[in-house]
């Protein structure tokens, strides 16, 4: 079911939780809603599952406005955070329950039911736990469980809220490859709300940024990766050093060097250079001056566990993250202390906010 | 026996069957020592004195002055209109707590207090003040007089009584567990098709139901222990609105202790084999989800 959302406004007291949001949902997408905590990301979703009344603006579903039909008539599948599990009812009944409460012409017999949460259970894997309490499982069990029961009700949109918020690590990126293997299997329109923008690019189909309650960027995770709209998309996608320069006559300048970067330069003034780590190229340092255009800088430390290394540099008094892989760092034969050149592949320019 | 509870206590674990199941925590001997000579102290050695003086006047008599129609009654009266009452309070306990933690509105804070008002309030003056008001020459009493029926001085006072006593018995105990009930639990509901009715009876209602029988259960309690509200507006007429601490007074002011003392034995065998029933009531409530 495709969903389509126009200028919604949510305020809570004085503080604005969504101003004015549109977004598209194509049907049987993945989309991921990422942003920090506070930019509204749960209070769309929220919204969308009629948990939350918009102040302004409308939500419908497959062209017909929503706003009449409460949560119940939505047919909405909702994971919670944190989960919300019925603690008095074994995982069989918690999955049943969206069956169970149904209207009595709509009701599937009590046959069909315990067919139908079997199915669900062994497709959650969790059947041998079906007589157990929610508090006799693992959190990504809990999880589990609270999927299938939503799931039950057969929803036309499937709703998470932070699915992997209170896992660990290792569960995490396991019920994650899991999510994406259901999701290619029953194609519901699904989308999901993070703040861990390595769960959005690597799960969803695409993903929406947010920040302060306004969308920043839809796009594919490659899109929204390579090409940021702005300085916060680009700060929020994974690490990046901050470099302060200037832009002089439509061209960026680090110490009095020009520094080639991707898309629009902006008006002179100061400006912030945005690199991430992956693209700050190393290089041997002559034994006397500095290259054209190329800037020079000390290593400070030097992280080489696992299959890429992580330097610290300090590039004229300015601290400076690289990563390269760690052939590179043995082709280099860089150590604590030693010099090296620095260049970057690619790099984007913002003016500096005042 | 506390001397081999302590013994047990400080050795190390030992094989098979052990008093105490080992623990770190110190101190075992001297406290659970300390407890055992309280309640023998305050409980069990004046009650146990009653029960003894009980039976100096035989099986026989015991038996007849138990089942005597007036004390039959009267025991009717008193454990029946604290079940009733208790379950009033249950119901209506429930919706008092319900609004005082769901919704936020001016005078909150005020009806919280009164909440109170009958843990606080000597029993007597609740008795007066309730009386006046059910008496048939009372506001309500009148109403009443003109509908055909009367309050106080019957059965249906007692239960009045016992439902202004023991109200806040339920209110306190359901209070903090309806505080702790997740949003997400109910709109979780919601978002899966369930009325709020639904919602309330195979959600909400289970969830609170151990707290909801623990309030019964001390509402209960104290009903049948109430005296002094009820004394006022019940009138007092043998075999019909007598209870059966009034019934004890009453044989004590003719003298007649081994009477009172039989009554009150009985009564207390009553009381606790209705707590006891209580707790299992309890314990299967709470296996259901506690685990």
């Amino acid at each position: 079911m495709a969903i389509e959302i126009r200028n919604v406004e949510k305020t809570f007291g004085a503080f604005t939780a969504l101003g004015g949001v549109s977004l598209d949902v194509r049907s049987g997408e993945l989309l991921a809603l990422l942003g920090p905590s506070g930019s509204g990301k749960t209070t769309l979703l929220r919204i969308i599952a009629g948990l939350d009344h918009a102040d302004a603006g409308e939500v419908s579903f497959d062209g017909q406005d929503t706003r009449d039909r409460a949560a119940r008539d939505r047919k909405v599948g909702f994971v919670f955070q944190h989960y919300a599990l019925f603690r008095h009812m074994t995982v069989f009944d918690n999955v049943a329950f969206g069956l169970r409460v149904k209207k009595k012409a709509e009701r599937p017999a009590e046959m069909d039911i315990r067919r139908r949460v079997d199915q669900l259970l062994t497709m959650v894997q969790l059947s041998h736990l079906a007589t157990r309490y929610p508090s006799q499982l693992s959190g990504g069990q809990r999880q589990r469980v609270a999927l299938a029961r939503a799931l039950a009700i057969e929803p036309k949109v499937l709703l998470l809220d932070e699915p992997f918020g209170a896992l660990d690590a290792k569960v995490r990126k396991d019920l994650r490859k899991w999510l994406r293997h259901l999701h290619d299997d029953m194609h519901i329109t699904s989308i999901f709300v993070t703040h861990d923008q390595e769960e959005a690019l690597e799960l969803a189909d695409r993903v929406v940024v947010m920040n302060h309650g306004q969308i920043i960027q839809v796009g594919t995770p490659a899109e929204v990766y390579d090409h940021p709209a702005d300085s916060f998309v680009f700060d929020f996608l994974g690490g990046v050093n901050r470099l302060n320069g200037v832009i002089e006559a439509g061209v960026a300048r680090l110490d009095g060097k020009a520094v080639r970067v991707d898309g629009a330069v902006g008006a002179d003034g100061p400006a912030v250079i945005y690199v991430r780590p992956h693209q700050v190229e190393l290089g041997v340092a002559p034994a006397e001056g500095v290259p054209e255009g190329k800037w020079s800088a000390r290593v400070s430390s030097l992280h080489a566990a696992g299959p890429v290394a992580r330097l610290e540099l300090d590039l004229a008094g300015r601290a400076l993250e690289a990563q390269l892989s760690r052939d590179r760092l043995s082709d280099l034969a860089l150590e604590v202390g030693s010099w090296c050149t620095v260049d970057f592949r690619h790099a984007r320019v913002f003016p500096a906010k005042s | 026996m506390t001397a081999a509870a302590s013994t047990t206590a400080t050795k190390p674990a030992r094989r098979g069957w052990a008093f105490l199941a080992p623990t770190i925590l110190p101190g075992f001997g001297t406290a659970f020592g300390f407890t055992l000579a309280y309640l023998c102290l305050i409980v069990l050695i004046p009650l146990g004195h009653m029960a003894l003086r009980a039976a100096d006047v035989g099986w026989d008599r015991f038996w007849a002055i138990t089942l005597a129609p007036r004390v039959l009654h009267a025991f009717f009266v008193s454990f029946g209109c604290a079940l009733a009452a208790a379950l009033i309070n249950a119901v209506f306990g429930l919706v008092v707590a319900w609004v005082l933690v769901r919704y936020r509105f001016p005078g909150r804070r005020l009806i919280d207090a009164m909440v109170d008002l009958p843990f606080a309030l000597p029993t007597s003056v609740a008795g007066i003040a309730l009386t006046a008001i059910y008496a048939p020459n009372g506001w309500i009493g009148a109403l009443a007089k003109a509908a055909g029926f009367k309050i106080a001085f019957t059965p249906l006072g007692i239960v009045i009584a016992l439902v202004f006593v023991g109200m806040p018995f339920i209110v306190r105990t359901v209070e903090p567990v309806l505080q702790d009930l997740d949003a997400e639990v109910e709109e979780a509901a919601a978002s899966l098709g369930a009325t709020r009715w639904q919602t309330f009876t195979k959600v909400l209602l289970p969830t609170i139901l151990p707290a909801l029988i623990t309030g019964v259960a001390l509402a209960f309690a104290r009903g049948v222990g109430e005296y002094g509200s009820v004394i006022f507006i019940a009138g007092n007429i043998p075999a019909v609105s007598e209870i059966v601490p009034l019934l004890i007074v009453a044989r004590l002011e003719q003298y007649d202790y081994a009477g009172a003392t039989v009554i009150a034995t009985a009564m207390m065998g009553v009381s606790f084999l209705m707590l006891l029933g209580i707790n299992f009531l309890q314990r299967w409530t709470r296996s259901r989800h506690a685990r």
